[in-house]
């Protein structure tokens, strides 16, 4: 089976005049896989399309293997997907809801109402399961949703914005129950968010989105080592430092009162004996990390 | 004695055979009657629905109890079954007018159209579905009293004279049963498919047919028109469609009586269409959560 669970190439989408993904290009492997873009960067327009629901003006793209617009029933058959809203028919019960919509990915009457109330049990809701879904506070509303999304056992779980709403503990348990569905029960995840943070903690890999382009896309892994050289954190103003370093050869870009330095061998040698010459006070000296955060508003720009 | 204890449910995967769109289709409709029905909610969603089948079907019962003791039907001023649909005519506007509307209009107000439309149903599959749903629960309420009344009459030796008049007779009533279904579910999903509130689907389908019937009667009676300007009324054109389909007229004098049989049809056909089509074109437009 290929590792690629979503080939995009070329893809576009347009509203009118609005062209809202121009040739979008990314390759989603297993894993969770973080969907980030700024607000209008076109991820909802991409789950769309993922979904089959709307169809796309240009470009290939396969999910889990077929096309969206040719096989959109079949393929949403093998789909879990959970929207941002948090609106859900509040008279129907939980278990109502999760049993009826995996009836409607095929699943047969009594196995759906099995899985339904495994479901609810695997994201905390067991015992609140025959509780109208109106009585229920946003975070068991998210799980919930969650819960639907995973009743049919989908090849792939496509999560918009799930720990929208959530307070702080709620959305540290919902962070570890994605985790734990992308891991433990081996279902591949996209997950859109807007939060950084929650993407670095959860995911594998990363696709960002902007004005309609993949602006980076790739493992957070290789993020992480993609950058060189070192971060230098002074007492006091490091110009002194950055004008010594580049008499050196190497590449020295001032930011406040930290400088990263890069382009040398052994640099973290060089830089503590121009400190020690130029009697500066060192505060931290480390190894360059790019986050995603660099990366994030590199893309956007 | 030892303590037992769940401690993880764990999660097993699925492998077993999966239903097609078609069993979504069919699952989508059965849940959409339970919830029209009000079943499975609180009592007073269970008033209106209740109310529709009660008023359609109690004239019916009311008929049988009588044929039980007056055996011939045309002596209880009921020529045909074409005149039953006269006593059922509030249910039907009541069902499509404040009943319908919750079939669609609350999937996109609670958002669980994102969610259907993110299984294997389609827009078109699941407006079908919904479609179905609707007129499955008019076809009961149009079909239902008819036919009861024609096995009640036929075994009170009070029905149509032979089987080539009875299956004649039972033609008709499937005939104007689910004409007169197929027409109100249009009409109740064109209207219902530009809001996403219930109510105002049912005061568009209220004061829609309202001012069609005031159209139709003012074009012909006021205005002394025609009496096809009648066909604009859309209340009583089904209701004309079903007497000509038992081969009767309009009571003379009454709008549409001097209209031909095929226009009535054909403006019914077409509306009902047309409907169908504005119901679909919206859908096609609806934006959805993803």
């Amino acid at each position: 089976m290929s590792d690629i669970v979503i080939s995009a190439r070329g893809v576009q989408k347009s509203y009118g005049s609005n062209h809202v993904l121009q040739g979008l290009n990314c390759e989603v492997g297993k894993g969770i896989t973080g969907l980030l873009g700024p607000n209008g960067a076109g991820k909802s327009t991409f789950m769309g399309l993922i979904l089959g629901l709307r169809p796309r003006q240009g470009g290939k793209l396969k999910v889990l293997g077929v096309d969206p617009d040719r096989s959109g029933p079949e393929l949403r058959t093998r789909l879990g997907y959970a929207p941002e809203h948090h609106d859900l028919p509040g008279d129907v019960q939980a278990a109502d809801l999760v049993r009826h919509i995996a009836q409607l990915h095929g699943l047969p009457r009594r196995v759906a109402t099995e899985r339904a109330s495994n479901a609810l049990w695997q994201v905390g809701l067991g015992e609140e399961r025959f509780r109208p879904i109106g009585t229920m506070s946003t975070g068991q509303r998210q799980r919930v949703k969650m819960a639907q999304a995973l009743a049919h056992d989908p090849d792939l779980l496509l999560l918009d914005e799930p720990t929208d709403g959530l307070d702080p503990v709620q959305r540290d348990d919902m962070l570890a129950l994605i985790r734990r569905v992308g891991s433990e029960f081996g279902i591949d995840i996209l997950l859109s968010s807007h939060l950084l943070e929650e993407v670095e903690r959860v995911c594998d890999s990363v696709v960002i989105l902007a004005n309609g382009m993949v602006g980076h896309s790739g493992t957070l892994q290789d993020l992480g080592a993609a950058a060189s050289g070192f971060k230098v954190e002074l007492d006091s103003d490091p110009e002194p430092l950055a004008a010594a370093l580049v008499a050196r050869g190497a590449a020295a870009a001032v930011d406040g009162h930290s400088l990263i330095v890069s382009g040398v061998d052994s640099a973290s040698d060089l830089i503590r004996d121009l400190v020690a010459d130029l009697g500066l006070g060192l505060r931290r000296l480390e190894p360059r990390r790019t986050t995603l955060e660099d990366v994030f508003i590199e893309a956007s720009q | 004695m030892t303590e037992a204890r769940i401690h993880d449910r764990g999660y097993m995967a699925y492998d077993g055979p999966r239903h097609g769109p078609g069993r979504a289709m069919a699952n989508l409709s059965y849940h959409t009657v339970q919830r029209v029905l009000g079943l499975k909610r609180s009592n007073w969603q269970k008033v209106l629905p209740a109310i529709a089948l009660l008023i359609s079907f109690i004239p019916a019962i009311v008929f049988i109890g009588i044929a039980a003791f007056l055996p011939r039907g045309d002596e209880l001023g009921l020529e045909s079954s074409a005149d039953y649909y006269g006593f059922i005519t509030g249910a039907l506007f009541l069902f499509a007018a404040f009943v319908a509307p919750e079939a669609v209009c609350t999937d996109r107000r609670s958002g669980m159209l994102g969610l259907y439309l993110a299984s294997p149903l389609s827009r078109d599959t699941y407006l079908v579905a919904k479609a179905a749903a609707i007129a499955a629960v008019l076809g009961t309420m149009t079909l239902g009293p008819p036919l009861l009344m024609l096995i009640a009459y036929t075994l009170a030796d009070a029905g149509p004279d032979g089987v080539s008049g009875w299956l004649a007779e039972l033609g008709r009533i499937l005939a104007s049963g689910a004409a007169l279904a197929v027409f109100w579910t249009a009409l109740s999903l064109a209207v219902s498919s530009l809001t996403s509130r219930r109510s105002l689907a049912s005061v568009g389908i209220f004061v829609g047919l309202l001012a069609s019937s005031a159209v139709g009667d003012g074009l012909t009676q006021g205005a002394d028109l025609h009496d096809s300007y009648a066909l604009f009324n859309l209340v009583g054109l089904p209701f004309e469609a079903v007497f000509r389909i038992f081969g009767e007229g309009d009571p003379e004098g009454a709008p549409l009586g001097e209209v031909d049989t095929w226009p009535i049809f054909a403006t019914l056909i077409g509306l009902i269409a047309a409907f169908g089509a504005f119901a679909r074109w919206r859908y096609q437009r609806i934006e959805v959560a993803g």
